[in-house]
């Protein structure tokens, strides 16, 4: 593990932000931070970070740190980060990369890859003062790198880009799966869905929900049966309630849709209700949970 | 030590493009000389703008070599410690408020090399400044007044810079657990102006009061010996600049969590 952490809580005056968090991350993996605004997401990246301290708790990078600077290990993108204006973008990140205790040499060269790497070689030269926005997340997700860290944390990486500068980031991001460790925290749930294998779900403060993205799939998407009818008239939807394993039925325009508990019991009981009940089925679905009704159920509970 | 090496060349370049090695340099100079070259030529300027009446009895005051040297050092202690302020003001708190401060503390950097590269900086570029100011003015002074050896503008030159060091530290450490320039400042001038509420009430007890260095400069240039009350007052400054500086580092330890 590259990173345990345990209980954390922090504390601001009476407000709990984040309050007994415990995870782990799985190195290679790149996991999501996903919550509403307020959730404690930046605070949490920010003790991870070393940046502010954890009013209790512990974080342990033991695996590759015992005894050295953390801070050798991981970078770090701010959710709006600020460079100094007077300097190039070059300039900055052999600047970070020195800083990080490369020699003269590894920094520039370092520096020259990865201004490639994020599409801003061109602009290297220039002032950041003269950045546009889009460039300077480019820049910070550079500079979070220069020094090779294990673990990087990037604190709403794509939330200010527009769509084609998020698909080219979290493009990017993708790639570097394969190299490190990436713990970014959104609150779009789409990006999340898009690149990473693990997401932990916070909600004022505490951890709702965590794991594989995969695992999280499984446990909810089955639970989800819709039904369409056509023409949708006279069919008696309170009969569905008294079905094993279904749990509850929400009528719309179309039909139901049914939580229920076991996929298979309900399936054919519901069935056997249709034909017994001649039903005017349209559309007979097993639900796909988007991460999105997952988040919402998630918080409703 | 290489990190070390970064930070100060940072500092360096970022006073370089904001052309504070330039223009910090020429304002001293002109704060250093412009009194002992209005003073030798007062006569002169007031008669080409017309000259005193007929009969007027003017004395003007006898001005010795030490007396003008004093001039440069106290319009330094005015408006060259303010434009130490202003510049300095803002050499940690302006970070912090910005925010790049992030993104240079989640580096393997040490907090106490930060400072220290930026309180070092500062001191190169003060006194690099202060030195070149005081040569021009004693260049005038031989030039206008009598000779000043170049031994005591040595030793004026070191222990005043004790004094510049430390508004430097003192500014630092304000910066130390701020993000708002503007409160540095006014902080730091507020801690000078106490400080010589404090000299003025107490001088005759406290001889070694840090705001006395000037007088006891004076009396060195004017009797040509070390006094006691000099070395004692500039042990404290430079046991001050250490103190500030090492508080500094557990300050903003302290206040970046």
């Amino acid at each position: 593990m590259p990173l345990q952490v345990k209980q954390l809580t922090k504390t601001f005056d009476q407000h709990r932000a984040v309050d007994q968090i415990s995870f782990s991350l799985t190195p290679g993996n790149c996991i999501a931070l996903l919550g509403a605004n307020g959730a404690g997401k930046t605070t949490t990246l920010r003790m991870l970070s070393g940046l502010l301290k954890p009013s209790s708790g512990s974080i342990s990078f033991n695996a590759f740190a015992q005894g050295k600077d953390i801070r050798a290990f991981i970078g770090y993108l701010p959710q709006y980060p600020v460079f100094h204006n007077w300097m190039s973008g070059r300039e900055f990140l052999i600047y970070v990369g020195e800083l990080g205790h490369l020699s003269k040499e590894q920094a520039t060269k370092r520096a020259d890859q990865l201004l490639e790497r994020v599409g801003i070689a061109e602009q290297k030269n220039k002032r950041i003062g003269k950045y546009s926005g889009g460039m300077k997340q480019r820049l910070g997700i550079a500079q979070a790198l220069i020094h090779k860290p294990k673990l990087i944390m990037l604190d709403e990486p794509v939330s200010s880009l527009d769509p084609i500068g998020r698909r080219e980031i979290l493009s990017l991001l993708a790639d570097l799966k394969d190299e490190i460790t990436i713990l970014f925290s959104t609150h779009i749930l789409n990006d999340a869905e898009a690149i990473s294998d693990e997401i932990i779900l916070m909600h004022k403060g505490k951890i709702i929900e965590q794991g594989l993205l995969s695992h999280l799939r499984e446990k909810y998407q089955t639970r989800k049966i819709e039904l369409h009818f056509k023409p949708f008239d006279h069919v008696e939807i309170p009969k569905l309630d008294k079905l094993p394993s279904v749990l509850e039925v929400t009528p719309h325009q179309e039909g139901v849709t049914c939580l229920v508990e076991n996929t298979e019991i309900a399936r054919q009981a519901i069935l056997e209700l249709a034909i017994e009940q001649h039903w005017p089925l349209s559309l007979f679905s097993i639900g796909k949970m988007t991460l999105e009704d997952m988040f919402m159920e998630v918080i409703d509970k | 030590m290489s990190v070390f090496v970064t930070l100060l060349k940072k500092e360096c370049l970022e006073s370089w493009r904001q052309f504070s090695w330039f223009w910090v340099p020429i304002v001293f100079i002109l704060l250093a000389i412009m009194d002992p070259l209005t003073t030798y030529y007062m006569p002169t300027l007031l008669d080409a703008v017309g000259g005193l009446p007929e009969g007027t009895i003017f004395e003007m005051p006898d001005v010795t070599a030490a007396d003008a040297m004093m001039m440069s050092l106290s319009q330094m202690s005015m408006f060259g410690v303010l434009i130490i302020i202003l510049l300095t003001m803002g050499t940690i708190s302006g970070e912090r408020k910005s925010g790049v401060a992030e993104l240079i503390l989640v580096k393997p950097v040490n907090h106490s090399l930060y400072i220290t590269a930026k309180w070092l900086a500062k001191l190169i570029l003060f006194l690099s400044s202060f030195i070149i100011a005081m040569l021009s003015s004693w260049y005038y002074i031989n030039l206008l007044f009598d000779t000043i050896t170049f031994t005591d503008w040595f030793y004026m030159v070191v222990f005043y810079s004790l004094w510049i060091g430390f508004v430097v530290s003192l500014t630092i450490f304000y910066n130390s657990f701020s993000n708002k320039p503007g409160l540095v400042a006014a902080k730091t001038v507020g801690t000078l102006v106490m400080m010589a509420l404090v000299n003025s009430i107490l001088f005759h007890r406290l001889p070694w009061f840090p705001n006395n260095l000037s007088t006891h400069i004076g009396q060195m240039l004017n009797e040509g010996r070390l006094s006691q009350e000099l070395w004692a007052t500039a042990i404290i400054l430079a046991l001050l600049n250490g103190l500030l500086l090492f508080c500094s580092f557990a300050t903003f330890r302290k206040s970046t969590h």
